[in-house]
C-alpha cells in the first residue's frame, strides 16, 4: 500500500532532516511511527502527503509512484490526514469542516450517517461553530473529515496530544473499530503509548533522520524499557 | 431631508461599486497573498471596453456583460502568463502586479492616446425619489452593483465552489490535503475578481471622464475598504466599503475631496490601529 525507499527530506533550504527514510505498510496494516520531539515526524507525514517536496527517495501508494506529486492528487489518490494540531477550519461549522472532506473528490457524497455513526457528538454539534469545540471533539472533527473522503489510507500525526487520557483511550478503540470495519491501512505518528498500543499493530522508531528498527506491539508492552531504548531516551 | 436623501444615495452608488471593485482584491489577497497593484487597470479595461463598444454601436447594456468577461479573461491571462510562475513569493507578486499595471496602463496610452474621454449614459432622464430629483442611472448602478455583490456573496457562502475558496483561504495546505487543487481555485478567484473590477469599470464609465489615470480613484479607496474590513474574510469588504463609502462622500460633501481624503485616510489608520484584524475582526472576539 505504502513504500518509501532511501527518502531524503527537510524545511525549505535548511540541512535534510529526514537521511534516507525507508518504511513500508502492506493492505490493512496498522503501523504506528515512534521518536523524540524534532525528529522529523511530522516531516515525514508532510512529505508522504506531498505538502513537502523530498530531495531525493521515492515514495510509492498503491503501486503508483506519488513522489513530488501535489497534495491535492495524493488525497485523491486515497491517502487522508489528519495533521499534528488537527487542522480543523475554526469559522467554519461543524457541518462545513465534513463537507470539506468530499467536495474536492469527485464522485462523492456525503455520507453523513457514516461518520455520526462513529462519532454521535459531531451531529449533535452539527450547526456549532468547530473553532468552539473542545480538543477531544475538534479531534474526532478532523478524524471524520478525514474518513469521510473515504480513503484506502489513514495517516495521523500525533492523534492523542492534548487530549485528556480517557478520551484518547476512547479515540483510539474507536478508530481500531473503524480500520478493521472498512480494512483501512493506518499510519499513526504517536507518543503516547496507550494509543499506540490499541491502534497499532507495529512501531517504527524514528531517530536522528532514519528508521532505526521496527519492533511489534506486543513486545513492547512486554517490556517498556524496549521503548525508551528505541527512542534514544 | 431634501439634502440628505441626494447625499445617501450618493454614498450607496459609491459604496456599491467599491464593494464590487474590493471583493476582488480581498480574495485575491485571502487567496494568494498576492496584493493586487494590478486591481485598477483591470477597472480600466473595463471602461474602455464600453467606449470600444459603444462605437461599434453595441447597446450599452450589453457592454456591461462584455466588460466583466473582458476582465476576467484578462485576468487568466495575467495568471497563466505571470502570476503562475511566482504566486508563491508574495514580495515579488508585489512587484510583477506593480508592472503589470503600468504596462497595461501604457498599452492603453498608446492605443487611445493619454486624453480624456465619454462615455454616454444610457439614462439620462432625472426621475423623481421621494421628492427629490435624481439621476436615473446612479439608481439603476445602485441596484446592478448591489445585485451582483449579492450574487458572488451567494457563490462564496453558499456553494461548494465557495467553501472550498474559503477553506483555502483559511488554511491553504489543509485544503489541499483535502482534494482541493488551490492553483485551479487561484485562476478562478483572480479571474473572477479581475471580472468584477472590469465590470466595476464599465458601470462607472458614463459617471466619470474615461482615461488612463481612473481606476486609481477606485482602487485605493478599495484597498482601505479591505484594510479597515479585514483582508481574512471576504464579508470584511462590505464592512470596509460603507465605512470608506459612506465617510468619503459624507465629508466631500462638506469639506473639499482633498480634505475628505484626509479624513477618510486618519479614520481608516485609526480603526486599524485598534482593530488590526479590521472590522470583520469584531465578530471573531
Ligand atoms: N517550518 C519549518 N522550517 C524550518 N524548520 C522546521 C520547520 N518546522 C519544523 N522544523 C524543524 O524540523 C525538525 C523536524 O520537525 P518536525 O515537526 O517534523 O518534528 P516532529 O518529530 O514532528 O516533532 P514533534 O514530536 O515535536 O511533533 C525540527 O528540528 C524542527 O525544529
Ligand atoms: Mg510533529
Amino acid at each position: 500500500m505504502l513504500e518509501i525507499e532511501g527518502l531524503i527530506s527537510g524545511y525549505g533550504k535548511g540541512a535534510s532532516v529526514l537521511k534516507g527514510i525507508d518504511l513500508k505498510a502492506a493492505k490493512g496494516d496498522r503501523l504506528a511511527i515512534m521518536g523524540r520531539n524534532g525528529m522529523g515526524k511530522t516531516l515525514l507525514a508532510k512529505t508522504i502527503m506531498g505538502l513537502v517536496r523530498p530531495s531525493a527517495g521515492k515514495v510509492k501508494f498503491d503501486g503508483i509512484d506519488i513522489t513530488g506529486q501535489h497534495a491535492h492528487s495524493v488525497s485523491n489518490m486515497g491517502m487522508a490526514y489528519v495533521p499534528q494540531g488537527r487542522e480543523i477550519f475554526g469559522d467554519f461549522t461543524v457541518l462545513e469542516n465534513l463537507r470539506m472532506g468530499v467536495i474536492g473528490k469527485p464522485g462523492l457524497t456525503l455520507d453523513l450517517d457514516r461518520i455520526y455513526g462513529w462519532f454521535p457528538i459531531l451531529k449533535e454539534r452539527e450547526r456549532q461553530r468547530a473553532g468552539t469545540m473542545s480538543g477531544g471533539q475538534m479531534q474526532q472533527l478532523a478524524i471524520g473529515r478525514a474518513l469521510i473522503g473515504r480513503p484506502k489510507l489513514l495517516l495521523l500525526d500525533e492523534p492523542s496530544e492534548g487530549i485528556q487520557p480517557s478520551i484518547v483511550h476512547e479515540i483510539a478503540e474507536k478508530l481500531r473499530m473503524i480500520c478493521a470495519e472498512e480494512g483501512l491501512t493506518v499510519i499513526v505518528i504517536e507518543q503516547n503509548f496507550d494509543m499506540v498500543e490499541i491502534l497499532a499493530e507495529r512501531v517504527a522508531f524514528i531517530e536522528n533522520g532514519k528508521i532505526t528498527g521496527e519492533v511489534p506491539v506486543v513486545q513492547l508492552a512486554a517490556d517498556p524499557d524496549l521503548i525508551t531504548r528505541h527512542m534514544g531516551l | 431631508m431634501s439634502g440628505f436623501l441626494p447625499l445617501a444615495l450618493d454614498a450607496l452608488n459609491y459604496t456599491s461599486v467599491l464593494l464590487l471593485v474590493s471583493i476582488g482584491l480581498v480574495i485575491v489577497f485571502g487567496m494568494m497573498q498576492v496584493i493586487n497593484l494590478a486591481h485598477g487597470e483591470f477597472f480600466l479595461v473595463g471602461a474602455y471596453a464600453v467606449l470600444v463598444l459603444q462605437g461599434l454601436g453595441v447597446p450599452f447594456w450589453l457592454t456591461l456583460p462584455l466588460a466583466f468577461a473582458a476582465g476576467g479573461l484578462l485576468g487568466l491571462v495575467c495568471d497563466a502568463a505571470i502570476l503562475r510562475f511566482i504566486y508563491h513569493r508574495p514580495a515579488d507578486t508585489i512587484l510583477a502586479t506593480w508592472g503589470l499595471s503600468l504596462a497595461i496602463r501604457q498599452a492603453i496610452v498608446i492605443i487611445f492616446g493619454p486624453s480624456s474621454q465619454q462615455v454616454v449614459a444610457p439614462l439620462t432622464e432625472p426621475v423623481n425619489v421621494f421628492g427629490i430629483s435624481y439621476s436615473s442611472y446612479r439608481l439603476a448602478i445602485i441596484a446592478i452593483a448591489i445585485a451582483v455583490a449579492a450574487v458572488v456573496f451567494a457563490v462564496l457562502y453558499k456553494t461548494a465552489f465557495g467553501l472550498a475558496a474559503r477553506a483555502a483561504m483559511a488554511n491553504r495546505p489543509m485544503a489541499q490535503c483535502l482534494g482541493i487543487n488551490t492553483r485551479r481555485l487561484d485562476r478562478v478567484t483572480f479571474s473572477l475578481g479581475a471580472a468584477l473590477a472590469g465590470f466595476s469599470g464599465a458601470v462607472m464609465a458614463p459617471l466619470m471622464s474615461v482615461d488612463p489615470q481612473m481606476g486609481m480613484g477606485f482602487v485605493l479607496p478599495a484597498f482601505l475598504s479591505i484594510l479597515v474590513g479585514g483582508v481574512g474574510s471576504p464579508a470584511g469588504a462590505i464592512w470596509g466599503s460603507v465605512v470608506i463609502g459612506g465617510s468619503t462622500t459624507a465629508a466631500a460633501s462638506i469639506w473639499t475631496p482633498v480634505i475628505a481624503q484626509i479624513i477618510v485616510f486618519s479614520l481608516s489608520i485609526a480603526i486599524i490601529r485598534f482593530l488590526p484584524a479590521g472590522l470583520s475582526g469584531l465578530r471573531r472576539k
